[in-house]
């Protein structure tokens, strides 16, 4: 029986079946809201699935064979690591197999940035190098404090993901899931934090020399890291017991889109900072709601 | 090894062919220069092949945007060789025109400007602000583009329904001041991208002869629709914006209020334009003689030289546009900045290389 949910967790929900799909829906609602804001139509829902089969219809162009396998290889290796990310989310407390913990959990997750980074500089292009070294320094400047807030967490309640492990305190909780919230827009690459991926300074940054199916590959990573993160705020801030699992479930999806629609709101109604100063931003004031969970999670408040 | 980074000539952040090539040291820019002249078409060349009444077809095509002003300056030119006299009606709507594109082109920049720095929703704005001037000169016109207005001694068409381009200008004023400039000078992320970031300082700027809205972020109180005023606005009351900083910011804000001062030209234009006749004659006889003009187009002074010895065809016709004076204070403001600025830094000027390269 315990396999069978494993199997279950990691092909349908929170895994593969549903991660997928989440995705697409995710990365869609966040241009349709983008588009309403500013008074465009935006597109119709399959968009983004269209865009990711066009671009798997596509050839490729011919790269030396090292490069070319580099150039599949990590884009496909950060499909994989996010979506075993999307299937270890505590969404319904395990009841055995395989439940990973969170440590893992952060690892998969990480995993894609580092995949971009090495993309970028394999892909041996100026702007693709340029484009990784800004994501490398986001990722030391958000890393800070996302990762203090996890910490602060994990002190407080352990480091397994098993659901009734998670019945820390929760002003540490609050405070930790301000901290990783502020984060988010830096991880996905949104406003005002879009700054690896600035199109009007460095094209597509790590992604621009990729097409057809490796440009399709990091386009799912991306939906995929969507769904990863936003999913890991919204099962962070389910309560630990008393609900059952169809409405833990169904309070998940509905504080998951929650939170796209307030990351699509937040990126509509700003510009693009420079890198210096998002270093600062996450280093001084982000970093104070993580340091205060640490504070507390370590004074056992 | 410090990697030189080629923006241009076909980049996102260009709406034309050129190039700025940087020089990095990390995200910092230690040299920057600008490479144009990939759009050049011999337009000179052709209007010293072409008669007076061809060459105003022509010359409105030097830019997409100020178009206009070619025109006028051709138009002048012509008229101060020939001696003709610009009836009243004519010089108003001629005033109204330039002060629409006026409009048209802060917008355009404005929007592009957001553009650079991310801000998508606000450059949106701008463009949907921008599709309502160009509806005006629609009206007017009949064209969005190459309105196609001046003629020596007068103007094509005249303005048959004030009433609909006041309201129209007033609704832009309204959300200009409302909307736009309370979030284009307030909002903390466009604040931390423009302020204090590309400095041209007042004796660089008077250094390098820059002019425009460029030279009046930078200090310096000059504009030829005040220094030398031409058409109808010794006529008309207006204020010439000027900021100390010379920052992003500052251009930004200069342009905004530029744009409420055209919408309060456009209005006291149309509302207190005499009656009268508004055209001089369609095939004008130019004598022998030449003449240099000067008027304040969106980006700052265009000058024009025309030579003419008496048959239909000019014998020399020459262009100068803002871009050609502004252009090379880019690398002053650049060096030293992050690469991140660099798109925005470069489009401050208002650059229009293409008219440049004519």
């Amino acid at each position: 029986m315990t396999s069978v949910r494993a199997a279950v967790q990691l092909l349908v929900f929170p895994g593969l079946g549903y991660a997928v799909a989440a995705g697409f829906l995710m990365e869609w609602m966040q241009r349709k809201i983008n588009a309403r804001l500013q008074g465009r139509l935006g597109p119709p829902f399959y968009q983004p699935f269209f865009d990711v089969v066009k671009l798997l219809g596509k050839r490729p162009v011919e790269r030396p064979p090292l490069q070319g396998l580099m150039m599949t290889a990590l884009p496909a290796g950060a499909v994989v690591a996010t979506l075993g990310a999307v299937a270890l989310l505590p969404v319904v407390p395990s009841g055995g197999g395989f439940a990973g913990d969170l440590v893992l959990l952060v690892g998969l997750i990480e995993l894609g940035p580092l995949l971009l980074v090495l993309g970028g500089f394999a892909s041996r292009s100026l702007w693709g190098g340029l484009g990784a070294s800004r994501e490398a320094i986001m990722t030391a400047a958000y890393n800070l404090p996302f990762l203090t807030a996890l910490i602060a967490l994990a002190h407080s309640s352990g480091l397994s993901l098993n659901g009734a492990a998670l019945e820390g305190s929760w002003p540490v909780r609050v405070l930790a899931l301000l901290a990783i919230l502020i984060c988010l827009p830096a991880k996905l690459h949104l406003n005002p934090f879009s700054i690896a991926g600035a199109e009007q300074e460095i094209y597509a940054g790590a992604t621009t020399e990729y097409d057809g199916p490796r440009l399709a590959m990091w386009e799912l990573a991306h939906s995929l890291e969507w769904v990863a993160l936003v999913g890991l705020v919204a099962a962070l801030s389910l309560p630990v017991t008393g609900l059952g699992w169809p409405v833990r479930v169904l309070v998940f999806l509905g504080l998951s889109l929650l939170v796209v629609v307030l990351l699509s709101a937040t990126a509509a109604a700003t510009a693009r900072l420079k890198l210096a100063q998002t270093a600062r931003w996450f280093w001084l004031w982000a970093l104070v709601p993580a340091a205060s969970a640490l504070v507390l999670a370590y004074a056992g408040i | 090894m410090s990697p030189v980074v080629p923006i241009g000539p076909f980049h996102p952040a260009l709406e034309e062919p050129y190039k700025v090539e940087v020089t990095c040291e990390g995200e910092r820019i230690t040299d920057a220069s600008v490479v144009v002249g990939f759009n050049f078409r011999g337009i000179e060349w052709l209007a010293e092949r072409k008669s007076y009444t061809q060459d105003i077809a022509l010359l409105e095509r030097v830019c997409g945007i100020c178009s206009n002003v070619h025109t006028l300056m051709f138009s002048r030119a012509v008229e101060k060789i020939a001696g003709l006299e610009v009836p009243d009606r004519a010089q108003y709507i001629r005033v109204v025109i330039a002060e629409a594109e006026r409009l048209h082109s802060h917008l355009l920049w404005a929007g592009v400007a957001c553009n650079l720095i991310g801000f998508e929703t606000l450059f949106m704005t701008c463009f949907s602000l921008r599709e309502q001037v160009m509806d005006i000169l629609e009206r007017i016109s009949g064209n969005r583009v190459n309105y196609a207005m001046n003629r020596p001694g007068g103007v094509n068409r005249d303005i048959s329904d004030p009433g609909a381009v006041l309201a129209a200008v007033r609704t832009i004023e309204k959300t200009t001041s409302g909307k736009l400039i309370p979030i284009m000078t307030g909002d903390p992320t466009v604040r931390a991208r423009c302020a204090g970031v590309g400095v041209l300082s007042r004796d660089d700027a008077l250094a390098h002869g820059a002019v425009g809205p460029l030279a009046r972020a930078s200090g310096l109180t000059q504009d030829i629709r005040r220094s030398a005023p031409y058409e109808a606005y010794d006529k008309l009351d207006f204020d010439v914006p000027v900021r100390d900083e010379g920052d992003v910011l500052a251009r930004i804000v200069v342009r905004a209020s530029e744009i409420l001062q055209s919408c309060r030209l456009i209005e006291q234009a149309v509302e207190t334009m005499p009656a009268g006749p508004i055209g001089g004659p369609l095939y004008p006889s130019v004598p022998a003689g030449e003449a240099s003009v000067r008027v304040e187009a969106p980006r700052g002074e265009v000058f024009y030289y025309l030579a003419s010895d008496g048959t239909d065809v000019p014998v020399r016709v020459r262009v100068r546009t803002p871009t050609f004076v502004n252009m090379p204070t880019v690398p002053l403001m650049a060096v030293g900045e992050s690469i991140s600025d660099l798109p925005l830094i470069q489009a401050s000027i208002d650059p229009c290389y293409s008219c440049n390269d004519r």
